[in-house]
């Protein structure tokens, strides 16, 4: 169940994410036919397309998670028996887990005081809480990720497969 | 604190945990148990990291060649090559060299180079009796170009972690990609000779015309990305913004292969590849400003100075180490590990860091398709479905070319320096 959840709910971000990348794409083109075509640019379209990066990466980090992506050096623990392979692997879960939650609470008193402030930025006059809260949201789905699958690893319960395709 | 950052991450690098949490773990260790500051520092230097338009160029740059990837551009691009090529011994494997080297100039991801051009060359070359080993190793190692040739991902990533500008190591990157381009069309035209393996059809004008007219859309993006940038038009990042909407038009509706459902598709994938970079950014930045403030780049120049070794000594280190890293871990990986260790030693010995740039690129570019973990080989492995003896037997000269190409741009920085004077019109 919770398995079904995560995986549509990291399909949506995954489109949205491409829908919002493929946006700030189209405004960094607009400012440059701007610049040249009419002397005029967006002045807050660098910042939006910054934001947009700034989900892209904490966002698309825990889609990565979800997709079991994410860049390793795995040669030596690929050499290692089966028996300790498995040891790594929960070991990893749990430091994912705990660092993971470390950095969700961190960040989330961080955002949680720029809303509080009231801070917005520069130009695109857009809240700072919520750029901000990306980082949080990231965070914490790649630790809710971690500890499915170390639940998962603790029961002896064979990973499954989301309706999208999604190795879990 | 030296368990920190240097024990700790040796370790968990060695115990194959993703890389992000590496540097997370060293990072959040050093702050909650060795350090007296704010937590607060771990999520703003996090942030901050992210927070450049610069880096905007690396997505950008992905979903360009992502989408000229895709359909007919790679075929176009090889029959304009094979048709210029004409009847030179060897023709096929120099249209592979050639081929590779226009597609670096247009995508910057290597294993995207070494699957699109080798499904195509890769039978090609097998059908006109081009030996099994040596048409693999070939198409394997021919895809390093791509990270050397501009736009490079990985001089994006040393531009940001070096703090170096990225049109300087663009421009420093061009003679080095052509320069091992030739070398490496040289040593296939010496084999085919030496194995009398047949040429290619006559050159013929028309023919030349026709492809070089199905092929002009295509080799438009390197004009605008290069012609953008050196020309003043374009920062990096909005020539690859500029690039990406080129790359959209021209595969929708010139060559009318993508629909929009791809253009969309193509975006997700990139989303998915610049993430699996961007969070390793991210959390370098705080490892990097760990280290700054714990100023162990100044300990290690201090130590360095203390053993009087030469620049021409600790180049060689460099060489030796990042071959190693190359062996094991991605370029990206191994760039944000290791720049912010390395720059401050390199400005210490005198050395220009637009220089270092291209000899971490090249370096890496060789750990790429180097036996026994090369990236490039598992590619290829995976993409043409060759076995790995035939392509660790096949990659071995084609290494020895790239080593001898990585000397000579170690210890000659005219070759780097000198073509981005050029480019760049500076003394």
């Amino acid at each position: 169940m919770v398995t079904r959840i995560l995986d549509r709910l990291i399909w949506w971000i995954e489109r949205l994410l491409a829908y919002a990348f493929i946006a700030a794409v189209g405004l960094n083109f607009i400012n440059v036919i701007g610049r040249y075509g009419f002397g005029q640019t967006i002045l807050s379209a660098d910042e939006l397309q910054i934001y947009i990066m700034v989900f892209m990466t904490f966002l698309g980090a825990a889609v990565v998670a979800w997709r079991n992506h994410h860049l390793r050096m795995d040669v030596v623990v690929n050499a290692l028996p089966l028996p300790l392979r498995r040891l790594v692997r929960m070991a990893e879960l749990a430091v994912i887990v705990i660092l993971t939650a470390f950095v969700l609470w961190n960040s989330a008193y961080y955002a949680e005081q720029m809303f509080t402030i009231g801070r917005v930025s520069d130009m695109a006059r857009v809240p700072m809480w919520i750029p901000h809260g990306a980082v949080a949201v990231g965070f914490g789905l790649i630790a809710l990720i971690g500890c499915l699958r170390f639940v998962q690893a603790l029961t002896g319960r064979p990973l499954g497969v989301g309706k999208f395709g999604t190795e879990t | 604190m030296s368990f920190a950052l240097g024990v700790l991450p040796v370790v968990l690098l060695l115990l194959g945990f993703p890389i992000f949490i590496v540097l997370l773990a060293s990072v959040s260790v050093a702050l909650v148990f060795f350090m007296h500051m704010p937590l607060a520092a771990l999520h703003q230097n996090m942030f901050g990291s992210i927070n450049a338009f610069a880096l905007l160029a690396i997505p950008f740059f992905v979903y360009a060649g992502e989408l000229m990837g895709r359909g007919s551009v790679a075929q176009r691009l090889v029959d304009f090559v094979q048709a210029g090529v004409g009847s030179v011994r060897g023709s096929l494997a120099v249209t592979t060299v050639g081929t590779s080297a226009i597609f670096g100039a247009i995508s910057g991801v290597s294993a995207a180079c070494v699957a699109t051009i080798g499904r195509i060359m890769y039978p090609a070359m097998r059908r006109a009796g081009y030996p099994e080993h040596f048409a693999a190793g070939l198409v394997t190692a021919v895809g390093a170009i791509d990270i050397i040739i501009p736009p490079s991902i990985p001089m994006i990533v040393y531009g940001a972690a070096a703090e170096e500008s990225v049109p300087r190591l663009y421009a420093a990157g061009v003679v080095p990609g052509l320069m091992l381009s030739l070398m490496l069309a040289g040593y296939v035209m010496w084999f085919a000779r030496r194995n009398s393996i047949g040429a290619g059809e006559a050159f013929k004008f028309d023919h030349f015309l026709r492809a070089t007219a199905r092929g002009v859309w295509a080799l438009g993006m390197p004009f605008i990305i290069l012609g953008g940038i050196y020309g003043g038009i374009f920062s990096p990042t909005e020539a690859a913004a500029v690039a990406c909407v080129y790359a959209a038009f021209v595969t929708r509706f010139i060559f009318r292969e993508l629909g929009w459902r791809d253009i969309v598709e193509a975006a997700s994938v990139t989303v998915l590849f610049s993430a699996q970079i961007l969070i390793i950014v991210a959390c370098a930045g705080v490892f990097s400003w760990l280290l700054t403030v714990n100023q162990v780049p100044a300990a290690i120049v201090a130590w360095l100075q203390s053993l009087n070794i030469s620049a021409w000594t600790f180049l060689l280190t460099v060489n030796v180490i990042l071959l190693a890293v190359g062996c094991f871990l991605d370029p990206l990986s191994a760039i944000l590990l290791l720049t912010p260790l390395l720059v401050p030693l390199v400005k210490a010995f005198g050395i220009d860091t637009v220089h270092f740039g291209i000899v971490v690129t090249v370096n890496l570019a060789i750990g790429l398709f180097h036996p026994p973990f090369g990236m490039n080989i598992f590619v290829a492995q995976s993409v043409l479905g060759l076995e790995l003896r035939a392509i660790y037997r096949g990659i071995i000269p084609f290494l020895v070319i790239y080593l001898i190409a990585l000397v000579l741009i170690t210890y000659i920085p005219a070759i780097s320096l000198g073509g981005m004077r050029f480019l760049l019109g500076v003394n």
